[in-house]
Formats: C-alpha cells, structure tokens, sequence
C-alpha cells in the first residue's frame, strides 16, 4: 500500500522533472560506459598476461642413465608438490620429434646425429608462476637430473632465470596499473553521478521543506527519492550496458580477430560486466539521491 | 497548550531573535503575535515547530517539553500543529486534493479515509470545484484557502499561521479569518502572527506584542495599537 504511494510519487516526479531525470539518466550511462570501456581493456590485457605467465614453465632434464622407474618415481613426485599444476613427459623420441619439426626444411642436418641425443625432460606448469623459482630450486641437487657437471646454476633445470622474473614483474605492474586505473573511473562516475543527483535534489530542496514541516518523517520523504534514483540508475545503466557490449563486439572482436597473436576472444565474462555495470548503476543511482537528500533533511 | 518559559534565541553571532519571553496560550485560544518585522514573531513560531532549538529557556508544547524531544519525533510532532505560512508553501507539483491528502498520507491514513476526508475539507473551505487544479492555476486567496485545508485536515489541537493575510487583499483576507475563525470555534487553539491592524482589531482576541524580541504587552481582547 505504501509502496504503490512511494512508487507513484516517484514515477510522477520521474515524469514531471523530465529534463533532470534525462540529465541524471545520461551521466549515469555516460559513467557507466565509460567504466565498462575501462573494464573490457582491463579484461583483455589481463587475459594477454596470464596467458604470458602460463607461458612460463620449468623443463627438467633427465640423464640418459635413468631407468624407467626412476623417472616414473620422479614425475610422481613432481605431481605431489601443491603448487603443479600440469606436468608433460617429453620422451627422447618427442623431442627428436619437436626438433625435427623446429628445423623444418633443414632437415638433413639431423642425418649427420648418430642415434638420438637428445635428453627426457618434464614440463612443469604452475599454479601461480610467481613460484617458478622457488619449485625449480629443487631439482637443482637431484641425481637424476642431467647437469653438466660444475655449472651453476644448473643447467639442467631450465625456468627462464631472469627472463621469467622480468615477466612477473612487468605483468604485475600492468595489472596494477590497471586495477588502479579502473578503480580511478569508479570514483569518478560516483562523483560525477552524485553531483547531478544533488543539483536535481538542490531543485526541489523548497519541496522537501514543505514535506518536513507537514509532518513527513525522513523516510517518508527519502522512499520515492530512492525509488527514483534506482529507476535513472537502472535505466542509464542498461542503455551503458547495451553500448559496451555492441562495442566489445563490432569493435574489439575485430581487433582480436587482427591480433589472435596476442588477444582471444572471449576474454570479457559478458554476463558478469552486464550484472556488475547494472548493480553499480542501481546503486549509484540509489545511493546518490540518498545521500544527496541528506542536507535537506535537517530542517 | 503553550507555555514559553523565559525563552531566548540568539542568531549567530548575535543577533536577536527572542529575549527572556514567557508566554501562556490556553487550549482553545485564539491569539495574535503582533509586531514589526524582526521583532521576533516568525522566530517564536519557528521555535514551536522546532525547526530550530532556544537558547534558553524551555518550551511547552501540548503538554510536552521540546527540548526533551527526540529528533525522530519531530515529525510527529508537527502533525499536531497546523501551519498555514506567507507564501502557502503547497507542494508545486501536486494538485490541489493531493496537496491536502499528503498531509493525511504523512500520517498513514488508509486510501478510503483519504478519498472522503480530502473532498469534505476541499468543500468546508470553499474549493469543492477546484480540487483537480494545480496551485499555479488558482488565485492567493484560493492557494491559501488550500493551505488552511491542508493545516487542518488532520484536525490538529493548534493552528498556526505566519502572516496567513500578508499576500491577500482586505476582502481575500477577510475570508481567511473567518476559516481561522470556525476552526477556533471547533475547539483548535490558534496562534496568528500578523502585522495587519485591521485585522486585530476587529477580531478583539488576545493580543501578544513583541518588539526587538520581547513581549512589550499582552492583553485579552486587546487592539493592534
């Protein structure tokens, strides 16, 4: 029964300030896309670095002497350790095979080799390459692993050394960055929503006096003012919505079909930017006409 | 109905409003708040709706001591005062039966009660025509005569009014006594700041004078002077 009277007081006001709910209605869809924008770069350049840090992975190199059980013995165990997350045995003939394949063309060279010198080795994959390190750190003393004797660190443990710590350094900063720069966007559509909340709440300030001083308690005079807000805010966000993900398709998968090298399809969760950006909105929306009203209530 | 116990308001940083006023208004009452402007009458009635606290001082309102008044129970204390304002102070957006319902809605009355009480008032005042107009559309004195119905739909104990006459011509005002007049006679104490001689003394109620914030006279069927 309230309800109905708050939601009809809200819609009229909707209606009868048209030109103030269209303003609060386009700054929340112009906020809301440019976040969404924000978030679609995000999400892509953060599916461009995890594929980077999966690219990261420990070869372990078995010497020629290792019977069978040893190496089967070894590979359990390196499935034991917690952080594994993936682990690939590359037998003597695969990697012959893979060289052959990296020659291409070049072939002959492979016919001068008598029989096949080339070492088992096991891929490792990790669950966070943050850890490559420190788990390639424990092969460095194993009997079974083929270093050459003296060399340090031991050449039979390959991880990237240095080349893998930039990488997790540079992505880190990225993501970062990122992270930061979304969170920037955020505080700007708060505030820009907010301001235009207040201006159209500054207009009808004379109203909410009258509405004091009838007797309304602050609840009475906030429900249809909220009501209002989650209405714009639904609405802007949903026509942002629409905006981002027509972009995200014509736009970006084009880029991504060009840069395969670099992008995949389908690195924005679709349904969880349309469930974020219309949440946000909502709120904003919400939010912004309460706290806008709050100077006004103090009468 | 009222007691002002030596009460004082000073505006920052040191104006006056009121000073040292004690002031008694019986149940049933009708009295006038006479004095130039400034003198301290919109700040006496401010201070019953409690928009604002004294600075000494305590008031009685119907029995209850303002200053004792939690802030969440403002609301329901302005539900028993009328007010009828200068400028009527109608919601703009509202039409005429609406601005008098939300007064009802405030409270929480059911729809039907609404849709019965809303006509009768609209027709005691003399807009029983007009309740589908919206404020912009009717004359002062027919905006004020809304804002008398919206006062008093609730039936309130007291009325009050803040120059209810000041924007209304000699005839239009006349006709706004005579409606604060019968809510007098219903039983409603009424409070009437106004600086209109005319008007008080052909009233002959009680007359309370202020100056410079003071009460300079109060007198049972007194004249404005």
């Amino acid at each position: 029964m309230k309800f109905r009277f708050f939601l009809s007081e809200a819609m009229n006001s909707l209606v009868r300030n048209w030109v103030m709910s269209v303003a609060a209605m386009v700054t929340i869809l112009v906020s809301m896309f440019v976040l969404g924008l924000g978030l679609i770069i995000f999400f892509n350049f953060q599916d461009v670095i995890s594929d980077l840090r999966n690219k990261l992975e420990i070869e372990v190199y078995i010497k020629s002497t290792a019977s069978q059980e040893e190496i089967d013995a070894l590979g359990d165990e390196i499935r034991a350790m917690p952080e594994v997350k993936r682990v690939y045995f590359v037998s003597k003939e695969e990697a012959l095979e893979r060289l052959r394949k990296s020659l291409k063309g070049n072939e002959d060279v492979l016919d001068a080799l008598s029989g096949n010198p080339l070492p088992p080795s096991y891929e490792i994959t990790l669950k966070d390459p943050a850890q490559i390190e420190e788990v390639a750190s424990r092969f460095f003393d194993n009997p079974l692993v083929d270093n050459t004797p003296g060399s340090d660190p031991p050449d039979g443990v390959k991880y990237g050394g240095e080349t893998s710590k930039r990488v997790l350094r540079v992505t880190t900063i990225f993501l970062i960055g990122g992270a930061g720069f979304v969170v920037l966007l955020v505080l700007a559509s708060v505030l820009l929503v907010s301001n235009t909340i207040r201006l159209s709440i500054f207009a009808r300030r004379r109203e909410v006096e009258i509405m004091r001083l009838v007797g309304a308690t602050n609840w009475f005079i906030r429900w249809p003012f909220v009501i209002e807000g989650v209405v714009t805010g639904i609405a802007g966000a949903a026509g942002a919505t629409i905006l981002v993900l027509l972009t995200n398709k014509f736009l970006v998968d084009k880029v991504i079909k060009n840069m395969t090298f670099l992008f995949s399809a389908g690195a924005v969760p679709v349904f969880k930017l349309t469930l974020f950006l219309i949440l946000s909105g909502t709120l904003l929306g919400a939010l912004g006409s309460a706290l806008a009203l709050r100077r006004f209530l103090k009468i | 109905m009222i007691t002002f116990d030596h009460v004082s308001k000073i505006y920052e940083p040191d104006i006056v409003g009121l000073e040292d006023v004690s002031v008694h208004i019986e149940r049933g009452e009708f009295a006038f708040l006479v004095g130039h402007s400034g003198s301290g009458k919109s700040t006496f009635i401010r201070l019953l709706l409690k928009e604002f606290e004294p600075t000494e001082g305590t008031i009685t309102v119907a029995g209850r001591n303002l200053q004792r008044m939690r802030r969440s129970t403002i609301p329901y204390h302005r539900r028993n005062i009328g007010c009828v304002f200068q400028d009527f102070k109608l919601l703009p957006n509202k039409n005429v039966a609406e601005n008098v319902a939300y007064a009802l809605r405030v409270t929480g009355q059911p729809g039907r009660v609404i849709r019965r009480k809303v006509p009768e008032i609209l027709q005691l005042v003399g807009l029983g025509d007009k309740m589908y107009k919206m404020p912009d559309e009717l004359s002062a004195g027919e905006q004020q005569r809304v804002s008398v119905a919206r006062a008093f739909v609730n039936h309130p104990s007291l009325l009050v009014a803040d120059e209810p006459t000041g924007n209304l011509d000699p005839d239009t005002s006349v006709g706004i006594m005579q409606l604060l007049y019968r809510i007098n006679r219903a039983g409603t104490t009424v409070l009437m700041a106004t600086h209109d001689r005319e008007m008080v003394d052909k009233m002959r109620k009680r007359v309370i004078a202020l100056k410079d914030g003071r009460v300079v006279r109060d007198e049972d069927k007194g004249l404005y002077r």
